[in-house]
């Protein structure tokens, strides 16, 4: 594999800024990066793109000197390059302008801009030589195009701005290699314009930059090589001009892993003759929320696995959230079996709704209490006894016991364990244990196998499944495309808080959903 | 980093292991007993053992009280504040020279009902600002001890023109001169505390609240209502041990129990009850009670004098933070 | 929320602290015609000194999202041992030193307790309160001692027509002005608070600009004892008890948040602190009830709690990612 990226390479002079040779990388046994071999050479930009989780973020971790690799080498310059932390990274001129910014909000721009080494006054004394962060930091505006005066307070910009003040402070530490990690994804259109002629202008300079995106079209604009990462491993690399849009989806995606997926055939009860005519679970009609979703509209069916495939940042989190009463919707109106859906969680847990939230640790669960209360969570209600409540927690062991072998749980894990001592797997096996206690009408999953082993993922599409067998509508929210594909009976596409494309299981066509994903609709 | 040099020893890990376990009050409680049992004259005789409890017997209530705000992840400043409001109040129903129901046979009930009634009103204010309008607990209920402790001295001015109110009913004063009666009082709040924290759906949601608020709000939890539970709960409960200090020292002021604050925060962190929210037991409350009890009668006894029992209050609750701090560690290096 | 329509809203809370201060000056100076003469404002200036000082010191803790609840404990211990020295005869500038350097170790062992030990600051503190009121017990025998006079001429001393309390809080704050927004440091501290994990991972030094933070709040809780001695004249052992709790409500009351990274020493905290000193004063003036004065003064401590927390929430709704492009 190594072998054929290098044939396939363009970029394998020695005169390169970075070069990245076989770096293989693991986490708890699972592979990430299996090998990966490219360099980014001085006044170059390289477009790396890739499905979320191919591996992009964890070569760039390595980069910034977050995470080591177990096998392979980094150069700089041509020298060997292994950073121990931000620091190194930085002493080394290798900058990051993530998506999500670094700023201090409650600082200046220019404060944001020097904050580690402020220009001090004369004499070695404590204090800012205001004159001279004033004057450097107009001149790092000045390169990166921002007309704004620099004592302005970072909170007042609007996002495209800050983006350029985090570029402003990548060139002010002297950066000559600057990774630019989905920096378009809150831009404005004037503003993407504006990044794209900086960018070309950095590159005038000799300034080698990496370029990671999902916005195809972009990277084929901007970037003069394009490196293709699936699944830890680079499967195409090569000048831009030589690669077209199609293309790079299907290098993309390529891959099948069936085994993976419980076998699901297409559906043809609810629409097959003589079958019992069910109404939908779940009517979404008209839902939208200024400048969150706008006029999403769908139904789920009883019994059917309904999947919301997007990039991220899509608005597919945002929507299970107001499904789910955590924030508010302006217009539209949600029905669960026929009847208004109104309140707060609370009232619609009862009602039959269930969330499995993308953020495990911040939402999903209680990390420092026990396995089993956490399972109990949602339903102790049901295990209580008048007056006063009272809990009877025999019953509760007593279901959640036999909850905790229906999901599979390690069978080494105790009840009484604190949740922080369990694999990703086995927390994400709580949640959804806690979840189908409650045996809800209407389970939503938001990434429901994000940073878990393989077969702990298996087994939980098995359990998917198997609710939805059971009569229950289950909305599966995924940034991986071959799962919804893989479990979903249909797939609503989204982008930008819309809905851009509906498929159905035996219509699916990998290329057209992940197009949906990424064109915008034409006005 | 030194202290984790010091304590990442394996033999420590066992010591820690047992001390963060939950029972590091009761180790207090005995090693305070032994140290205490041979040097302080009459210490294990029987009458000043029972002196140690009754006089207990409040503070035991608060911090009761405020072990459940705790479990919640906030914290209650202001029940001294409702010590001193709902004696005022009391008093002014049931006693003195202008006292509304004075001589009445209702007085003592009516009386009891208006303090708890103002602790419980007190704590709704409280969990209202704290859920409702997401202000820190910290400055909330800092502000309530100084608008409270305020109110009680403005009321006893304005309503019966003298510091204090004497002239209590002997119905209530018997909760005062009688221990065994306000010992039965104290021990079943307490026990009614431990069931509701430990045996109930709400006990189950204030733990819940605590460990992760946004968690328990997508599991259904009514995270609003819970807070102000907890809150009213620990305002009730000031009141009750207003109720016990008023009667035992026969008098209304607004003054009653201004220096139990630390004791009553210390009492709950020396048991185990963790300031982060979602870990606390009635039971380990308990414990820091006894063992302050323990500590202030034992120094009491060695005729040493307050400013020590104070440095000495200071320096237990500072090697209790310090344990949980270090149980913490312990548990995430252990992964 | 929408973004557009809550930024007016989130300046207009900025202005919060100095529009309440006006508030009440009006609402003052119409009840009485005395409460805006010269005489009055540099007593009360002066009443409130003590009360700056220790609250600058204060606001530099609260920028980092944490809190000192020792002050008062220190003041009194630091008070203690000076005055001790004093009547033993040693000499007043010693005497004064020893009180500021009581001030800069305890600061000094929070920080470490904070810093090192990783205690939350609310209880490390409180702890340090006991033991610092406990030891400064000890060291009056909890007696209250009457200095000698030159105390007291110190507080009643006049440069310029100005007296040396108001010179001394003025260059107390003057210096924590200029650290916070003209020293790396001050800036670095504001960064800290705004968000710890950021912090680090941006390089910067966070052990040490905490314990600076603590380190400062204890010297300045050291000269505000100071301060506080040469108004009284006097040790009681009740000296300092509360100061905490001022000086964290007169760096609310000046716009500083509780959630960090937030906060001015000027004009904010010493408008705070003058205010609370004018509420008092005002309602003296004003012959309103003296039982009262804690109600009243709660209320308006509760409203620029509210406050914050008002603008917290909308800053936190504006800092959500919108998904929908604008342009």
């Amino acid at each position: 594999m190594i072998a054929s990226t290098e044939d396939r390479g363009t970029t394998a002079e020695p005169s390169d800024a970075v070069r990245f040779d076989g770096i293989v990388k693991g986490f708890t046994g699972v592979p990430v990066l299996k090998g990966v071999s490219f360099g980014v050479a001085a006044g170059k930009v390289v477009g790396l793109v890739g499905e979320n989780g191919a591996g992009k973020s964890t070569l760039m971790n390595l980069l910034g000197g977050n995470l080591r690799p177990d096998a392979g080498t980094i150069r700089r310059d041509g020298r060997p390059y292994t950073p121990q932390g931000p620091d190194d990274a930085r002493a080394a001129g290798i900058a990051f302008v993530h998506q999500e910014l670094n700023l201090f909000p409650n600082l200046s721009i220019a404060e944001n801009l020097f904050l580690r080494d402020f220009p001090r006054g004369p004499g070695r004394l404590p204090w800012i030589d205001r004159g001279a962060l004033r004057a450097k930091s107009e001149a790092l505006l000045l390169q990166v195009g921002l007309d704004r005066d620099p004592a302005t307070p970072v909170e007042r910009l609007p996002a495209g701005e800050r983006q350029l003040v985090e570029i402003a402070k990548a060139l002010g530490a002297d950066a000559r290699v600057i990774l630019f990690d989905e920096p378009t994804t809150s831009l404005s259109s004037v503003e993407r314009e504006r990044l794209f002629a900086l960018v070309a202008k950095l590159r005038d300079r000799g300034i080698a930059m990496v370029y990671i995106s999902h916005a195809l079209g972009d990277v084929l604009r901007l970037c003069d090589d394009v490196v293709v990462l699936r699944d830890g491993e680079v499967v195409g690399a090569g000048a831009a001009t030589s690669f077209d849009h199609d293309r790079l989806v299907s290098l993309m995606v390529g891959r099948q892993l069936t085994q993976l997926y419980p076998e699901r055939l297409p559906r043809t009860h609810d629409v097959a003759p003589g079958a019992p005519v069910r109404g939908p679970v779940l009517e979404v009609s008209g839902v939208s929320q200024p400048g969150i979703v706008r006029d999403i509209s769908f139904q789920l069916v009883a019994g059917e696995v309904l999947g919301i495939s997007g990039l991220m940042g899509a608005g597919r989190s945002e929507l299970a959230r107001i499904l789910f009463g955590l924030d508010p919707h302006g217009t539209g109106e949600i029905r669960l079996d026929g009847e208004r859906l109104d309140g707060p969680p609370g009232e619609r847990i009862r009602r039959g709704l269930a969330f499995l939230t993308e953020d495990r640790r911040g939402e999903g669960l209680c990390m420092e209490a026990s396995i089993t209360d956490n399972m109990a969570l949602a339903t102790l209600r049901s295990h209580t006894r008048t007056p006063a409540r009272w809990l009877d927690s025999r019953a509760v062991d007593l279901v959640v016991g036999l909850m905790r072998d229906a999901v599979r749980l390690s069978p080494k894990a105790k009840g009484a364990d604190a949740v922080r001592t369990l694999s990703g797997g086995n927390q994400q096996k709580v949640v959804l244990g806690k979840w189908l206690l409650a045996a809800p009408k209407v389970l939503v999953l938001d990434e429901p196998t994000r940073g878990i082993d393989i077969g702990a993922k298996s087994e939980i599409y098995q359990l998917v499944h198997r609710l939805a067998d059971r009569g229950a509508g289950v909305i599966v929210i995924s940034s991986e495309l071959e799962e919804v594909v893989g479990i979903c009976d249909r797939v609503l596409v989204m982008r930008h808080g819309a809905i851009t494309g509906e498929f159905r299981r035996g219509g699916f066509d990998r290329e057209k959903m992940l197009a949906a994903a990424l064109v915008a609709p034409k006005p | 980093m030194t202290s984790a040099g010091t304590i990442g020893g394996r033999g420590s890990r066992s010591v820690a292991r047992i001390l963060g376990s939950g029972h590091f009050g009761l180790v207090l409680c005995l090693m305070a007993a032994v140290a205490f049992a041979p040097v302080a004259p009459g210490f294990l005789s029987s009458g000043n053992l029972a002196n140690i409890l009754v006089g207990a017997l409040p503070l035991l209530v608060l911090a009761t009280g405020q072990t459940i705000v705790l479990v919640t992840g906030g914290i209650d400043l202001s029940v001294t504040a409702v010590i001193g409001l709902a004696s005022i109040v009391g008093a002014l129903v049931m006693g003195g020279e202008h006292g509304w129901m004075r001589g009445s046979p209702m007085a003592m009930p009516v009386g009891i009902a208006a303090m708890l009634g103002t602790g419980a009103t007190i704590g709704f204010l409280n969990g209202f600002c704290v859920a409702r309008l997401r202000m820190p607990a910290f400055m909330v209920t800092l502000v309530a001890t100084m608008t409270f402790g305020g109110l009680a001295v403005w009321l006893v001015k304005q309503a019966a023109g003298v510091e204090s109110i004497y002239g209590l009913p002997a119905s209530f004063l018997a909760l005062g001169s009688r221990p065994a009666l306000a010992a039965c009082l104290a021990v079943l709040a307490t026990v009614a505390a431990h069931l509701l924290l430990g045996r109930t759906l709400l006990g189950r949601w204030f733990h819940a609240v605590g460990h992760n608020p946004r968690a328990s709000l997508i599991s259904g939890v009514p995270v609003g209502r819970v807070t102000v539970a907890a809150y009213v709960v620990s305002g009730i409960f000031a009141a009750l041990a207003s109720v016990l200090i008023t009667a035992r020292l026969e008098t209304g002021s607004p003054n009653h129990g201004k220096a139990l604050l630390l004791d009553v925060i210390g009492a709950a962190v020396i048991g185990g009850t963790s300031l982060s929210g979602g870990r606390g037991k009635v039971v380990w409350t308990v414990h820091g009670v006894l063992f302050l009890a323990l500590l202030g009668n034992g120094m009491d006894l060695l005729n040493v004098s307050d400013f020590l029992v104070t440095i000495a209050k200071g320096a237990v609750i500072l090697v209790a933070a310090l344990l949980d701090v270090w149980r913490r560690r312990l548990a995430i290096d252990a992964e | 929320m929408n973004s557009s329509a809550s930024k007016p809203w989130l300046r207009l809370l900025d202005l919060a602290p100095v529009a309440l201060f006006a508030v009440m000056l009006v609402v003052f100076g119409a009840m009485s015609d005395r409460f805006l003469t010269t005489g009055n404002i540099v007593q009360v200036l002066v009443q409130a000194s003590s009360t700056a000082v220790v609250a600058v010191g204060m606001t530099f803790v609260l920028l980092t999202a944490g809190v000192d609840l020792s002050v008062g404990a220190v003041m009194f211990l630091g008070a203690g041992l000076a005055g001790k020295m004093a009547l033993a005869g040693q000499p007043l500038p010693l005497c004064l030193a020893v009180m500021l350097a009581v001030g800069i170790a305890a600061g000094a062992v929070n920080a470490l307790l904070v810093t090192r030990l990783r205690l939350v600051p609310f209880i490390a503190t409180l702890a340090m309160l006991h033991i610092g009121r406990g030891t400064g017990r000890w060291v009056t025998q909890t007696r209250a001692m009457n200095l000698p006079e030159p105390f007291l001429l110190l507080g009643s001393a006049r440069w310029l027509g100005v007296p040396l309390p108001i010179w001394m809080a003025g260059t107390v704050v003057a210096v924590a002005h200029l650290v916070l927004t003209r020293t790396p440091f001050g800036r670095q501290l504001h960064a800290l608070g705004n968000d710890a994990e950021a912090a680090r991972k941006a390089g910067l030094p966070t052990g040490r600009l905490l314990a600076a933070a603590y380190i400062i709040c204890g010297a300045c809780a050291g000269l505000g004892g100071i301060l506080a001695l040469t108004q009284l004249g006097a040790v009681s052992p009740k000296f300092g008890e509360l100061y905490e709790f001022d000086a964290i409500t007169a760096s609310v009351l000046g716009g500083t948040s509780l959630f960090g990274g937030r906060g001015k020493v000027f004009p904010g905290t010493v408008l705070g602190a003058v205010m609370l000193k004018c509420i008092f004063n005002g309602l003296v003036i004003a012959r309103a009830d003296p039982y009262l004065y804690p109600v009243i003064t709660g209320a308006v401590i509760f409203a620029a709690v509210l406050l914050d927390s008002l603008r917290d929430g909308i800053a936190k709704k504006l800092a959500r990612r919108r998904i929908i492009p604008a342009g």
